[in-house]
């Protein structure tokens, strides 16, 4: 068993009883791993972004302070690359999450067969990310026979003709965020259902006896109903919107996406790494990514909370 | 407390980064020794077509079952993160022999992750390799690695197609088409094709990754320019003869068909595709003698073209040197070169075998690019005679085919030439600088 002396020195220290023993224990692997696989390789990077380190180079790296960051910051490509994941994430997080919204919607009904449409809907989740890619790179193809050049073409008559799609800087980046959306709206939507079935039938009942409408319904039950489930959907989407990755180095190492146009910060930093085994380089853009995420987040946590207050 | 917390996990972080570093330094300055010559040998490969590994696999089971002092035990690694892998394989990690993409070697050299193999493979095998084939595997006067082939590089053409529009193309060396005949070209040929298109790029290999450097580079050298010249990018890979290439480059985009099938040529859908060795196999089972072979576009200073491929070379920390070599010896014998170069239609990189193929010696098929391939040089010594370049050969050629391939996919979708040239060869400056011209 454990050891009472240590228990009593730490109570008297730390203030801890007896009962918390067993939470702390159980707690330790996940902190343990938290700290290994979270804290320390980020620490790690921290440090290595203020040294010239090659990948796994036999030469030991050099100090050289703030250069990666100096370079960083005056780097266009960095804040081209930056500026994309504003936009993406600006675009998605909303949209994705009203889709989301109405979809769970829609599908919240009693009809027969609504779970074939709900596992349709879903199904897009299941696929990786990889595969969509590569769907979609033949969907957008720039040449005429492209599914979606060619639907464009028999909606406008021909009056239209092939685009392409995923090399014109203007659509690059909605192509991206369209099939990103088409990928992952569905598990919003199935948590967003979730949070739906939780709201009790009673009060849309009482609504209705006040002769609510049907927006009236939804602004003043549904919504304030679904709240929570609302701010964990937009917070998961805002962390996997800053995340995005598979779809843009597929479509720009083999779809013939526009590069500077889609290009994402992560995609910079695994390039840096992988392609150019600039260490150093990987490291920093990774820590100014995490300080700026971490601040977006920061304040979108403190928004959120102050109109709860309200 | 608080204080104390966060004094904690910086000792945590600076430790866990001294022993990364530490990790980081001590990879290297692997020794190779011979060993008895008997025992396991651990083989790595890139996995590419099936009838090329089954050619591997062949060799591997033959020279097990010619001899019983030696296994060969062969790893197979898919092609697309072959290089990734032993870039993040240390050096004490790595097997005894491992196959390379030939511009890589001088950058493993670097990292001491490959042995000199002079000591352990025979003097017939070196004596036996192609000029090319010993240039690619010599890193600073030191042999590293031998190949089993070379590679051919040029224009696949739909004869019929050329005929019925009435275009008339070369058929040597010397009489390759100029930038503006071949953009003139192009466009007669989609006019005359139902497709619109003219020209294949294999966009499909994704234009950013090493088919970009290897089958476009030549152009910029064909024009006057290069990637890079005494360790120095600026001025030369944005110079104006590179930059000239590559805007004649972005000109025939018009007419090149994106390939997402990568059928493009065999449908029929155009009638020209940039071409690499292994594309002729299953060209010429569609086209039969419709499937004419042509050198790469004139940019100016004569036809270039790339060259060059996978190379053999031996694990740095090997204790297994003898057993190594001998086996090395055995892949490069006329048998299994030619039952390599049979399965993925590339030129032979011993001078035995090359003497008797088929397909690249005078009469063959191929023979023009055979013939590009006797006119080679490395890419800092390039005369007016030579065709094929090999790529630069220096230790930082990652930062360079990196950053030329994504110059180069973004002036395909219309980016502007000299600041992507001129992007690329500041990063590749940068990097030199950094890592003390990597020397």
């Amino acid at each position: 068993m454990s050891n009472p002396t240590v228990v009593r020195t730490r109570r008297r220290a730390f203030r801890w009883s007896r009962r918390d023993l067993p939470g702390a224990t159980m707690a330790a692997p996940g902190i343990i791993g938290l700290l290994a696989f979270v804290a320390a390789p980020f620490l790690v990077a921290v440090v290595l972004s203020f040294y010239n380190a090659q990948l796994n180079s036999p030469r030991s790296p050099n100090f050289i302070g703030i250069t990666q960051y100096s370079r960083l910051f005056s780097d266009p490509q960095f804040w081209r690359a930056f500026g994309n994941n504003l936009t993406f994430a600006a675009v998605v997080i909303p949209v994705q999450t009203a889709i989301a919204l109405g979809l769970a919607m829609l599908i919240n009904r009693r009809l027969r067969g609504i779970s074939i449409f709900r596992a349709l809907f879903f199904l897009p989740v299941i696929f990786p990310m990889a595969l969509v890619a590569v769907i979609w790179r033949l969907i957008l193809s720039r040449s005429e026979d492209g599914l979606l050049n060619s639907l464009v073409h028999f909606v406008t008559f021909g009056q239209v003709g092939a685009q392409d799609w995923l090399g014109n800087s203007a659509t690059a980046m909605p192509s991206i965020i369209l099939l990103s959306i088409w990928q992952g709206v569905g598990f919003q939507m199935i948590i967003l259902l979730a949070g739906l079935q939780e709201i009790p039938q009673e009060r849309y009942e009482a609504a209705q006896l006040d002769r609510a409408s049907r927006w009236q319904q939804f602004r003043y039950v549904t919504l304030p109903g679904l709240r929570n489930t609302l701010i964990f959907v937009v917070l998961l989407t805002s962390i996997l919107a800053f995340r995005v990755y598979d779809q843009v180095y597929i479509l720009i190492t083999s779809g013939g996406a526009n590069k500077a146009a889609t290009q994402t910060v992560l995609y910079q930093a695994t390039t840096s790494v992988f392609d150019q085994n600039n260490l150093g380089r990987a490291s920093a853009i990774t820590v100014v990514f995490f300080a700026i995420v971490l601040a977006i987040t920061v304040v979108q946590r403190r928004v959120v909370r102050q109109e709860s207050e309200a | 407390m608080n204080h104390r917390k966060k004094a904690g996990a910086s000792v945590v972080a600076v430790t866990a980064a001294a022993m990364l570093l530490a990790s980081c330094s001590s990879g290297g300055g692997g020794t190779s020794s011979a060993g008895d010559g008997t025992g396991d040998v651990e083989v790595w490969a890139h996995q590419g077509k099936d009838s090329e590994v089954a050619a591997l696999q062949d060799a591997v089971a033959n020279f097990n079952a010619s001899q019983s002092d030696i296994t060969v035990n062969l790893t197979l690694v898919p092609e697309a993160d072959y290089t990734t892998t032993i870039q993040s394989t240390s050096a004490s990690d790595l097997p005894d022999v491992l196959e390379l993409d030939g511009p890589t070697l001088a950058n493993f050299v670097y990292d001491a992750k490959v042995a000199p193999i002079g000591d352990y493979v025979s003097q017939a095998t070196i004596d036996n390799a192609s000029a090319g084939n010993v240039n690619q595997g010599t890193v600073d006067g030191t042999l590293y690695a031998l190949a089993q082939f070379n590679s051919g590089l040029g224009l696949c053409a739909n004869g019929a197609l050329l005929d019925d529009a009435g275009v008339t193309y070369p058929d040597s060396i010397d009489s390759a088409w100029t930038a503006d005949e071949f953009r003139s070209a192009l466009q007669t040929l989609a006019a005359a094709n139902d497709s619109g298109y003219a020209l294949d790029i294999k966009e499909n290999y994704g234009l950013g990754g090493e088919w970009g450097t290897y089958a476009f580079s030549p152009l910029l050298q064909s024009a006057g320019g290069n990637l890079i010249a005494d360790n120095e990018a600026s001025g030369v890979i944005d110079g104006p003869e590179s930059v000239s290439a590559m805007e004649a480059f972005q000109s025939w985009l018009p007419y090149v068909d994106p390939n997402e099938d990568d059928a493009a040529f065999v449908d029929g859908r155009v009638a020209i595709s940039w071409c690499g060795h292994w594309m002729y196999p299953g060209y010429s089972e569609a086209l039969g003698d419709d499937l004419v072979i042509l050198p790469l576009p004139d940019m100016g200073t004569g036809t270039k073209s790339g060259a060059g491929s996978w190379t053999w070379g031996m694990g740095s920390t090997t204790g297994q040197g003898t057993a190594a070599g001998a086996f090395l010896d055995y892949l490069l014998n006329d048998q299994n070169v030619a039952a390599m170069t049979a399965a993925n239609g590339a030129p032979p990189a011993t001078k035995s075998v090359l003497a008797s193929d088929a397909l690249y010696s005078a009469g063959g098929p191929l023979e023009l690019w055979g013939k590009q391939l006797e006119a080679s040089c490395n890419a800092d010594a390039i005369t007016s005679d030579c065709v094929t370049v090999l790529r630069p050969l220096t230790a930082g050629y990652p930062v360079i085919t990196s950053e030329f391939a994504s110059a180069l996919s973004a002036i395909a979708t219309g980016g502007d030439v000299q600041s992507a040239l001129t992007g690329a060869a500041t990063a590749i400056d940068q990097s030199f600088a950094d890592n003390n011209d990597y020397q």
